[in-house]
């Protein structure tokens, strides 16, 4: 059974026009033999690993360097992590920070589609100790 | 291939290396085949003698249980792994919150199995996000 089916937590970037809705109702227009619930970011789908693969194809298309997924450890309206049955959520603080973060992700995704050059900046490097000590002599004058 | 990531349930590194056509190894799927397991009843009572034998092939005795139960997760996703990718200098809320000698062990046992692997920084602004993504897609593209 384990192998079989797949839950997916699909996460839509802040930046994109694409709403939680859309992507229910999209899921749902597909026909597929998958539990879809709408969430605050985005939503979870839920089925046979075959036709999740098939509903996921589907739901990039509508944004597909805004739109983000991962599979998710508990399946959908599993108690020990559902709100409505009072689960505990763990896993919420990684969630948003890591959608706070999709912001810039996608800007990245899409500079990687453009092939776009990028640099990466030289590291801060850290206060010599010589540096320090004339900072503390000032100061303390 | 199989890409171990680090922190291993972070969403952005998962799809990434989905994205670009390889199979991410996540805590999310470990988790899953275990939660789903009809024999298994609850957090925090889904630890079975098995688990218990796996943590200690990747940490001594003496080392604290919660970092062998971990690692009797983590460790198995490490062994499959063809390749890694790291990403460090992330706010503290960012990762599996917790454990950070966990952390330190698993990045130790990546370097140790001597597979490819890249480290990331955590990106504070637009243009650190497109180095970061353009250094995994290299990476994973550099794999096939």
């Amino acid at each position: 059974m384990a192998k079989e089916f797949e839950t997916r937590m699909i996460v839509i970037s802040p930046s994109s026009s694409v709403t939680p809705d859309q992507v229910t109702r999209l899921v749902h227009s597909l026909g597929l033999e998958i539990t879809v619930k709408e969430t605050c970011y985005g939503a979870m789908i839920e089925g046979g690993k075959g036709d999740v693969g098939k509903a996921l194809a589907a739901i990039r298309k509508l944004d597909p360097d805004r739109i983000f997924t991962k599979v998710r450890g508990f399946p959908i309206g599993d108690t020990r992590r559902c709100r409505a049955h009072h689960g505990s959520r763990p896993g919420f603080t990684q969630l948003e920070k890591e959608w706070e973060c999709l912001r810039l992700v996608d800007k990245g995704v899409s500079a990687a589609v453009r092939n776009e050059k990028v640099c990466e900046a030289p590291r801060p490097q850290k206060l010599p100790v010589k540096r320090l000590k004339e900072i503390i002599d000032e100061v303390s004058k | 291939m199989k890409v171990f990531i680090v922190p291993p349930n972070s969403l952005i590194l998962f799809d990434l290396v989905e994205r670009y056509g390889h199979e991410p190894l996540s805590l999310m799927g470990a988790i899953h085949e275990k939660v789903v397991n009809p024999e298994i009843e609850s957090p925090p009572i889904n630890i079975t003698p098995e688990d218990v034998k796996k943590g200690l092939k990747y940490a001594g005795i003496e080392v604290p249980s919660g970092i062998r139960g971990r690692l009797a997760v983590w460790g198995p996703l490490v062994d499959q792994a063809d390749a890694a990718i790291i990403m460090e200098e992330a706010p503290f809320e960012f990762g599996c919150v917790g454990c950070h000698r966990t952390d330190e062990m698993v990045r130790y046992y990546i370097r140790k199995r001597k597979i490819p692997f890249i480290v990331v920084r955590y990106p504070n602004n637009e243009e650190e996000a497109k180095v970061m993504v353009a250094k995994i897609k290299e990476f994973l593209e550099g794999l096939k």
